[in-house]
């Protein structure tokens, strides 16, 4: 029974998923027994990461069986998917370690997001910087002074 | 009555009401914008109600569920992009309707369809759910546990795609929420020895990450597609009481069709719209119009996909248990606001369900007074440039986080969750279900262990007690029935000869 999904990613999906749960697993044999009722702390989720296991490879199984798809190229959408994800991870690393306030970090983040998914054209990054600056030092004017509302950043 | 009245009453304070509106005007905007869902649109609000009060938090949050599953009907006719998942019925028939000339009326009769939906499951919502909350007080631990056991199998194997899929989502929702300190022994446990996994996952950054991050990843995979478009108009808007006469019948079958998929536990408006969809195409004398602009798919379409809500907020307040996945969003918002769904919330938090059950009527009549006077302008939300709005939710992904408990912890969270949503998602794992799963395994949990601990650790109860015997059936029958089905449907070897 094939849901159309490419075989690589069902099987990718369900390794991963498989690796997970192993861990939880692994992690949850040291539990003691219950005292103070039958069960415990660890029969419930060894026997969802167990069932997890189970119907993953139920699904590595039917995916084995379908025949390959097409391998496609890198489209150019992905690249900016995978930017996007660079962008905010770099962000939010930047909000950890404090580098600067949640204005200019915001600012600077939407400056280069949304540029790089308008190709950085000259003509569309004037409204780009617009939005970027009245978001950045908007949302913090809003969530500090109306919201009162922490902020991440320094 | 009295309650309604004092619900009614709660609502039209001028705050509350000021929400009200808020929020279904929100909820229009979000659902008029194809990628922007109203899960995210509720996963993101919910920060915010933090310094609400716990009635003005659920006025404004269902005011939003009422007004996003209306909302999409606009880009579905217009554009031919159903501005959320629940609306991809209406575009079958609606884009068609308004390519021929007619997209006032198209959107019109949405209008008035959606609104009779409305009403309709609202009296369910309104007469079911205290009855509903008596009969569950009844239930003991094994009761609950099975309850809960047949509502995940049922989301799993009504869920989109495989159902093996399903269950695993719902499975793996399960193992997400049990890493903390085991409520019953005190022990940590899936902590990995990490003090910031103590308190467990929360459920905010959990839910921003599955619905919107991996949403916003998803969307900008798709920024390139083209938009077919027809102008808005709203002539023929306003529908008249002869077409209420002619497509009565219709409206009224749709609605109750909604209504009661919505009481299933999590099952959503999706479903609830194609079984409508299919029943009126069954039973209409020119099923052959349908998808080339039958205006009884429209209506069918969108008179299910309202009434879920209401019918889907019945098991919520009744029992706990989550309608639909914005309903387990919802649970998230009671217990943020130190509410515990139930069958004792008319007792404990008697105010709060009648002013939630007020909003639903509420909103519906603010939801057609916005759709009739604004459906033009709300069309032109779904031509915002997406490549300007998706980063910028993404900070409000992060900032609404953040604000949970000041830690960026909560932060990483959300986004490792988003990745893994948005794996979930290209890998056609239905995401209900897990978040299903996430909000419901704690309390099945809880309630196997606690019937365990009275029967000093005898399971049969679950097999001798009437309603738990019941659920449990269900559940398997739910379990096989799909397993038999193939297995009838797979060609035999004679039909192969042949």
């Amino acid at each position: 029974m094939s849901d159309g999904t490419d075989r690589r990613v069902d099987i990718a999906v369900a390794l991963f998923l498989i690796v997970v749960c192993a861990i939880g697993l692994f992690e949850t044999r040291s539990l003691p027994p219950g005292t103070f009722e039958p069960l415990g702390s660890a029969p419930v989720p060894q026997a969802v990461a167990g069932l997890i296991i189970l119907l993953c490879l139920v699904v590595i199984v039917r995916a084995l069986r379908r025949p390959p798809a097409e391998p496609d190229g890198l489209e150019r959408s992905w690249l900016d998917a995978g930017a996007v994800i660079l962008f905010t991870l770099a962000y939010a690393a930047a909000m950890h370690f404090r580098l600067a306030s949640f204005a200019i970090l915001t600012t600077a983040f939407l400056t280069v997001c949304i540029g790089a998914l308008v190709r950085f054209r000259p003509k569309s990054m004037p409204v780009v910087l617009i939005v970027a600056l009245a978001t950045g030092f908007g949302c913090q004017y809003v969530f500090t002074r109306v919201f009162i509302v922490d902020l991440p950043g320094l | 009555m009295d309650g309604l009245l004092s619900g009614l009453a709660t609502v039209f304070q001028p705050l509350a009401f000021f929400y009200c509106v808020l929020g279904t005007v929100l909820g229009i905007a979000v659902g008029a914008i194809p990628g922007l869902t109203g899960a995210m649109l509720i996963a993101l609000t919910l920060p915010l109600t933090y310094y609400m009060t716990p009635t003005d938090a659920v006025v404004l949050l269902i005011s939003m569920y009422v007004g996003a599953i209306t909302g999409g009907l606009i880009t579905a006719t217009l554009l031919r992009m159903p501005g959320t998942p629940s609306n991809v019925m209406t575009t079958f028939d609606g884009y068609p309707m308004a390519r021929a000339g007619k997209p006032g009326r198209a959107l019109g009769l949405g209008i008035a369809a959606s609104f009779v939906g409305g009403l309709v499951s609202w009296v369910f919502l309104w007469q079911l759910s205290k009855p509903l909350s008596i009969w569950a007080t009844r239930f003991g631990p094994f009761e609950y546990f099975t309850l809960i056991m047949m509502a995940m199998v049922l989301i799993a194997s009504v869920s989109q795609g495989s159902m093996v899929k399903g269950l695993i989502a719902g499975l793996l929702g399960m193992l997400v929420s049990m890493p903390g300190v085991d409520p019953s022994s005190g022990q940590p446990r899936l902590t990995f020895d990490w003090y910031m996994l103590n308190g467990g996952l929360k459920l905010l950054p959990v839910l921003i990450g599955v619905f919107a991050v991996s949403q916003i990843i998803s969307d900008i995979l798709e920024l390139g597609r083209k938009v077919e478009r027809v102008e808005a108009s709203s002539s023929g808007i306003l529908i008249r009481l002869r077409d209420y006469r002619k497509h009565g019948l219709n409206m009224l079958r749709s609605s109750l069709i909604g209504t009661f998929v919505g009481i299933l536990p999590g099952v959503g408006a999706s479903i609830g719209s194609v079984i409508a969809y299919t029943a009126a195409k069954n039973v209409s004398r020119t099923p052959e119009r349908f998808g080339q602009g039958a205006e009884e798919g429209v209506v069918a379409s969108e008179a299910a996909n309202n009434a879920t809500v209401g019918g889907a907020l019945v098991p919520l307040i009744a029992m706990g248990i989550p309608g639909s996945v914005i309903d387990a969003i919802l649970i998230g918002a009671l217990m943020v606001h130190s509410i515990q769904p139930g069958p004792t919330l008319f007792l404990t938090n008697a105010d709060v369900v009648w002013a939630m059950i007020a909003t639903a009527l509420v909103a519906n009549f603010v939801m057609l007074a916005v759709m009739l006077g604004t459906a033009g302008w709300v069309a032109r939300l779904a031509y915002l440039p997406r490549s300007h709005l998706l980063p910028v939710i993404v900070v409000f992904c992060i900032v609404g986080s953040f604000g949970l408990d000041n830690t960026m912890f909560d932060v990483w969270v959300m986004l490792i969750f988003g990745l893994i949503g948005f794996a979930l998602e290209r890998a056609r794992y239905p995401l209900g279900p897990f978040v299903i799963g996430f909000v419901l395994a704690p309390l099945m949990e809880e309630k196997l262990r606690s019937g365990l601990m009275m029967t000093a650790g005898d399971i049969t109860p679950i097999f001798t007690r009437p309603i738990a015997a019941v659920f449990l059936l269900c559940a398997v029958l739910l379990l096989v029935w799909p397993l038999i089905g193939s297995w009838r449907r797979r060609p035999t070897s004679d039909s192969l000869a042949e």
